[in-house]
């Protein structure tokens, strides 16, 4: 376990006259710590839930995300594997196919992509392919996404590429409490869910409370309320969103960010309020625009509620070419608070 | 090098044109004097021709959209030049000899869609489908003068004041029922609560009632008006017009007391130049040709409105000529509207309410006219002829007078010169 931080705030709530003292505690931990409860905590309820992947036992987690799961749980649930995504994605569909539930880390979602037969084309078909016999009960993670320095190969995006592919479910946390709540629902759904984590947001801390609580899958929640422009975006680039919203704010631009939570299901109906309220959308997707969860969400806004709309839906994605490995070119390729920014002044008509 | 098309100057008053409707679209092959669009211009449709020959490679300009005078409105590229990839006006930027010499290139626009109306988000279409706005009578603020929500909702904003303030000045009129009464007050209440004909509305002013309004505010402002009136014994005309529509009826002429009064004030011109100038700041302008304007109401159903067709060189045209000028113009204004050609050039107007049993009324000034003549009906009424009592017919007329230009004696010279013609109208037929 990491560090556990307990903040405690005081305050004075008069009610009824009297003068009540309120006790409000605060739970403060850090985004790998809220996965690592997550796990431990379905681990413990149910013994058919296991973690493989490589260096998650002996090594605590590349990330430490798995830090003391080995002392807990022992090497029979906490399974250390060789480089071989492939291999270690077949066996674990195998296991889920036979009743265990797997939790399978990638080190990095770029590594997914030698295990794109396994989890795309068995894992995502179980349950169609025999006919409803058996599905396929796992939970695929791993960090996903630029940001770290890790240039073209390392830095992927697979939100776009695999929720394309119809059978399976993706979730993109966006802090702390609902990489939990988020992970919880992942490790109990009987389908194959694809937790899309991000490493540049591990080690940041948010509440998370100690009673148990789980986030059902496609409700997207509204961030931050506002009247000229939704914002919609999913996991870390929603930081940049609200950076954005608040600087907007000051320009007297009021912007509303939602937050998908989960790409399937999505959650369109929250977004389809938003916009008829604002009569204005960005989205911003850190995959490449082509072909992307940013075109799919543009285009069902454009065909539930044209009429509400006073400009066609902007997008913000990554630039379309390999993810630059110079420090400044990443930053400046990445869906950052500047290009944000423009795209909402551009679609509300302030440019 | 593409052919630029401007939005031309159709009329002198004209400053802004509205495209109505474009009768080529991209990539039709034109020839000097096709018909490329019908351009609605302060008072009339005229049809814009192009003057060269090749293929249309934009139409810059939507339908229903209104642009400067000078503005390019669409290119041509001439016949041996394949259309160039950017049709954005900073393409002239580019030096022309390096563009000459440069290859021509072989990009294919993707052909502009023409959408009739202007262009209008969708809410903001739905928004004023809503609020009851005409979008023609909004100017978009978006890109390519795309109507945008904040466009429609200024224009409910707007609206909302106008109704707001005739509301409330209507609901300080109506007595307060808890105020004891020292007075008993009839209190009108409507027979129907509310219905929609007796609703306060804003409509929006259509271009020609732009132009009216800025034009006869002008005129009312800058030019001293003052009037004279006098009464013409109608009896000899009314007498003549009889016996000449009888003879003329095989021709199917039928001259109207507006066609002699026509000539009668262009006659007079002969001794009165002053009634055919303009005030022209610094000097008075005598014009040379009497062209007689006449003020042509037009149909509800074509939104109403104004026009003054012009009937040139009236001093020189008989009545039969006058007649079938007017009834013309009266026709073509009413049906098709008039080209500036046909308004153009007036030194002179009148403006006759006669024929709506109108006894008198006063006219503002047509610039740059120095004078207007306001004619009533002919009617019989009682009047004293050689000294006694008897039934005939008379006809009023005001004139108004730009004092800075004509002095009242020279009016009343003016309208005796008139009376003369009028009442002894046989020297009208020579």
């Amino acid at each position: 376990m990491g560090p556990v931080h307990w903040h405690v705030k005081t305050g004075n709530v008069g009610r009824r006259g009297c003068s009540v003292s309120v006790v409000t505690t605060e739970r403060i931990i850090e985004f790998r710590d809220a996965l690592n409860e997550a796990m431990s905590e379905e681990m413990r309820n149910d013994n058919r839930v296991f973690l493989i992947g490589e260096e998650v036992a002996e090594y605590n987690g590349a990330y430490k995300v798995s830090k003391g799961m080995l002392d807990e749980f022992g090497p029979r649930r906490i399974i250390d594997t060789p480089i071989s995504e492939s291999g270690f994605s077949g066996m674990s569909i195998g296991a889920a196919m036979r009743g265990l539930r797997p939790i399978v880390e990638f080190m990095s979602w770029s590594f997914s992509l030698v295990a794109a037969d396994p989890i795309l084309n068995n894992a995502a078909k179980m349950l169609y392919m025999s006919g409803g016999q058996f599905g396929c009960p796992i939970v695929f993670r791993g960090n996903d996404g630029a940001g770290g320095q890790l240039a073209s190969t390392h830095s992927w995006c697979v939100e776009s590429m695999y929720a394309n592919v119809p059978g399976l479910k993706m979730a993109i946390p966006y802090d702390a409490y609902d990489a939990k709540g988020l992970l919880k629902t992942a490790i109990r759904d009987d389908n194959p869910v694809f937790f899309l984590e991000s490493e540049r947001l591990l080690s940041t801390t948010g509440h998370v409370p100690k009673e148990e609580y789980t986030i059902p899958f496609g409700q997207a929640l509204i961030r931050r309320a506002g009247t000229d422009c939704t914002i919609i975006s999913f996991g870390r680039p929603l930081h940049f969103c609200l950076e954005a919203a608040e600087e907007l704010a000051k320009d007297g631009i009021s912007c509303e960010v939602v937050d998908g939570r989960t790409i399937r299901p999505l959650d369109i109906d929250t977004m389809v309020d938003s916009v008829r309220k604002t009569n204005a959308c960005v989205v911003v997707d850190q995959s490449w625009s082509f072909a992307s969860l940013g075109s799919e969400i543009a285009s069902q806004i454009h065909s539930i509620c044209f009429d509400d709309l006073d400009n066609y839906v902007h997008r913000v994605h990554s630039d379309d070419v390999p993810t630059p490995y110079a420090q400044n070119l990443e930053q400046a390729y990445l869906p950052n608070t500047r290009k944000i920014c423009e795209a909402v002044r551009a679609a509300t008509y302030n440019a | 090098m593409p052919i630029e098309i401007t939005m031309p100057r159709l009329s002198d008053t004209m400053e802004v044109g509205t495209i109505l409707h474009w009768h080529v679209a991209v990539g039709d092959e034109v020839s000097s004097g096709d018909l490329l669009a019908d351009i609605e211009t302060d008072k009339a449709t005229m049809e814009l021709q192009s003057f060269d020959d090749g293929k249309v490679e934009s139409l810059l300009i939507n339908e229903g959209e209104a642009v400067d005078v000078g503005t390019i409105i669409a290119t041509i590229a001439s016949e041996d030049e394949e259309p160039t990839a950017d049709n954005s006006p900073s393409s002239s930027d580019i030096p022309v000899a390096k563009e000459a010499e440069a290859p021509t290139a072989t990009v294919h626009t993707p052909s502009q869609k023409q959408y009739g109306g202007p262009r209008v988000s969708p809410v903001a279409r739905r928004l004023a489908e809503e609020h009851g706005v005409d979008l023609a009578s909004i100017q978009g603020s978006g890109p390519s003068g795309r109507i945008i929500k904040r466009d429609v909702l200024q224009q409910v904003a707007t609206e909302a004041t106008t109704c707001e303030t005739t509301a409330a000045a209507e609901t300080t009129k109506v007595p307060q029922p808890v105020a004891p009464a020292p007075i008993a007050t009839a209190v009108v209440q409507p027979l129907v609560a509310s219905s929609p004909w007796q609703q306060d509305r804003s409509v929006p002013l259509s271009n020609m009632r732009q132009i009216i309004a800025k034009r006869l505010v002008e005129s009312k402002q800058t030019i001293p008006h003052y009037q004279v009136t006098m009464t013409f014994n109608m009896d000899p005309l009314m007498e003549m017009r009889k016996t000449l529509n009888v003879q003329l009826a095989a021709t199917g002429i039928k001259l109207s007391v507006n066609d002699f009064i026509v000539r009668c004030c262009a006659l007079s011109m002969a001794t009165h130049p002053e009634f055919n100038a303009s005030f022209g700041g610094d000097c008075i302008h005598y014009h040379g040709p009497v062209n007689v304007g006449i003020a042509i109401a037009l149909p509800e159903e074509r939104g109403g409105g104004l026009v003054v067709g012009s009937i040139k060189h009236a001093d020189q045209k008989s009545l039969r000529t006058i007649s079938q000028e007017s009834q013309y113009l009266s026709k073509k204004a009413r049906e098709t509207g008039l080209s500036p050609e046909e308004m153009g050039d007036t030194t002179f107007t009148i403006s006759n309410l006669g024929m709506f049993g109108v006894d008198n009324f006063t006219a503002i000034i047509n610039p740059p006219n120095s004078a207007i003549l306001a004619v009533g009906s002919a009617v019989e009424k009682p009047v004293v002829r050689n000294g006694e009592l008897a039934v005939g017919h008379e006809m009023t007329a005001t004139l108004s007078l730009d004092h800075r230009v004509i002095d009242g004696a020279m009016a009343a010279l003016y309208l005796k010169a008139l009376k003369e013609l009028i009442e002894n109208p046989a020297s009208l037929l020579v």
